[in-house]
């Protein structure tokens, strides 16, 4: 299989992970990223990042994940960095309960800050915890049906349904960006302009580009 | 070479004219920026001259150190810093000789340890060791004083703290323990107190005694203590993390305007250290927090609740609402960048893309809390 360059893509999709504190954020990040997990993580401060680029219908997608703090006190730093977010995994604990019930407020966040086209998973993460269980699959599905939202159970732990989380998303996405195209018309070159959904141009691949000396 | 120092300053002058352009911004903040622009156009940074070399019986050690000399005119910080390090070492070597330095006037008092010290130093050829000695002196006389001079405390401390004397001093230079040695234990006591009280007062209640918010708090709390230093088995020790809950949770509850905010946890573990120091002995690795006696732990839990009261005491408005005191220092990194990218031709590259600011929030609270 002949790789790519590491910057050579066609679209690059800014995500967010959102959700209260301690439910695996960071750990669902490094997983999907790095293939890493670990039980001793410490507390996200304000807000972190990694990327991965994955194919989707013969197309580079590179994901530009945002990993938030989760708590109440960052909102006011962290609502800056939905600006731009064309997807996002809102994560909660099926072990806390607490958890889920936040859910509701952390959606009309996200779409108070993001454009309506956003697409959305809700993520209930620590699956592997079967005996701990506080959520049912259930209250979880039809949350995320009333909400428009999609969903699946996860866990970084056990690597379980990671990857296809982020996979399905940026496929969305990339089905939104696509659609938005054809409406727009044939040339592909017009693709960023004029859109709902930025999905970056040039000038922000160089910043991705000339980072890479302290990436996480 | 009598006084390295000016180079930089001469410097500087030619700067001047950039820097009035600025002048809204305070001259603290100039003066590093200045530091750093020296340290980028391949100066030495002024740093603090610990000692004037102005002495002619003390060619020995011009000779023995010149190349050193000659080399720290060239740029690097490490070098800078390694100067530093010889400067006190000549110090030792030297105690007897007439001295500018206000630190050293009081070793004369007590010539006995002086001349053992020099011995020492000598023998044990400008290690790290003989530093320490002299400068274990020099602390021993400050604390040892009716009234402890915080100014030169200060000083002192500056360029590092003999372990064992971390927790005296920073008690003091917190402003924690009074610098009254005869009303020193009192205090220390009844704040000791006070914080036991506080304690059975917010912590040890029912949850049904707490608001909604408390109790939200609480639950925030005890979600980061497991994930306070995971990579330190001490820290995961049930009652270290207990101890960390109850200084945060008391904290946060006599702090309202700000409350318990992640990062908050990271800023105690340095605390915890330095006071637990004093009764454990060997590296963190090796404590067992079960070794102590519950009124030992009281002791050391009310100096790290209130040290780290005295910390935030200076910054709390970065935690309050949209954290108005990180907005103030990303402006003033911004600045520090914006000058310094004129000086190398914009060498600084962000990692962020989209991003408007240069400086993302992130970087300051990741350094703060790793500071």
């Amino acid at each position: 299989m002949a790789y790519r360059a590491d910057d050579d893509y066609d679209y690059l999709f800014k995500v967010v992970l959102i959700g209260d504190s301690g439910v695996g954020k960071s750990n669902l990040l490094s997983r999907f990223t790095r293939n890493e997990f670990s039980l001793e993580s410490k507390s996200t401060i304000g807000v972190e990042f990694a990327t991965r680029s994955i194919h989707v219908d013969e197309k580079i997608v590179k994901a530009q994940i945002w990993d938030t703090a989760g708590q109440e006190r960052y909102r006011a730093i962290t609502s800056a960095y939905y600006r731009g977010a064309v997807g996002a995994l809102l994560v909660y604990d099926v072990t806390r309960h607490v958890t889920f019930e936040n859910v509701e407020r952390w959606l009309k966040e996200l779409r108070d800050h993001t454009d309506s086209n956003i697409v959305i998973m809700l993520v209930g993460n620590k699956a592997d915890l079967r005996h701990l269980r506080a959520v049912s699959v259930e209250d979880a599905k039809a949350f995320a049906e009333r909400e428009n939202t999609f969903f699946m159970e996860t866990s970084a732990l056990e690597s379980m349904n990671v990857e296809n989380a982020f996979t399905e998303v940026l496929t969305q996405i990339y089905h939104v960006v696509s659609r938005k195209a054809l409406e727009v018309g044939d040339d592909p070159a017009a693709l960023p302009k004029g859109q709902t959904i930025n999905v970056g141009n040039k000038d922000d691949v160089s910043a991705v580009k000339k980072a890479g000396c302290c990436s996480a | 070479m009598k006084n390295n120092s000016s180079q930089s300053y001469n410097s500087e002058e030619n700067n001047s004219k950039k820097e009035s352009a600025f002048s809204t911004l305070d001259s603290r903040f100039n003066q590093t920026l200045r530091n750093v622009q020296g340290l980028l156009k391949g100066r030495s940074i002024p740093g603090k001259v610990l000692l004037s070399r102005s002495d002619p019986l003390d060619q020995s050690n011009i000779q023995e150190h010149s190349p050193n000399y000659e080399r720290s005119f060239s740029y690097n910080d490490a070098e800078t810093s390694d100067r530093m390090s010889k400067d006190l070492e000549e110090e030792v070597q030297n105690p007897n000789k007439p001295s500018n330095n206000a630190n050293s006037n009081g070793l004369n008092s007590s010539t006995s340890n002086i001349e053992n010290t020099s011995k020492e130093a000598q023998k044990s050829t400008m290690g790290a060791r003989a530093t320490d000695s002299a400068r274990i002196i020099k602390f021993t006389k400050v604390l040892s004083g009716t009234t402890v001079i915080l100014e030169k405390l200060r000083e002192l401390a500056w360029s590092g703290i003999p372990p064992y004397m971390r927790p005296d001093v920073w008690r003091l230079l917190l402003g924690y323990a009074p610098p009254n040695s005869d009303r020193r234990g009192g205090v220390l006591k009844r704040k000791r107190l006070e914080y036991l009280d506080c304690v059975s007062q917010y912590y040890d209640i029912p949850d049904t005694e707490r608001s909604d918010d408390e109790i939200n708090m609480l639950r925030q709390i005890a979600v980061d203590c497991p994930r306070t230093v995971p990579d330190v088995s001490f820290f995961q020790q049930a009652q270290v993390q207990k101890s960390l809950e109850r200084i945060l949770y008391t904290w946060a509850i006599r702090h309202p305007a700000s409350g318990y905010v992640q990062g908050i946890n990271d800023l105690v573990t340095p605390f915890l250290v330095v006071f637990l120091s004093e009764y454990l002995e060997g590296s963190v690795d090796s404590w067992s927090i079960s070794d102590l006696s519950p009124d030992k732990i009281s002791i050391i839990e009310a100096d790290c609740y209130w040290c780290l009261s005295k910390l935030l005491d200076g910054m709390q408005d970065h935690y309050t609402f949209a954290q108005p005191g990180i907005q103030r220092l990303v402006f003033k990194l911004k600045e520090v960048v914006r000058r310094i990218d004129g000086l190398t031709n914009n060498q600084w590259r962000m990692r962020e893309p989209r991003q408007k600011a240069p400086i993302p929030n992130r970087y300051l609270h990741t350094w703060r809390s790793k500071g």
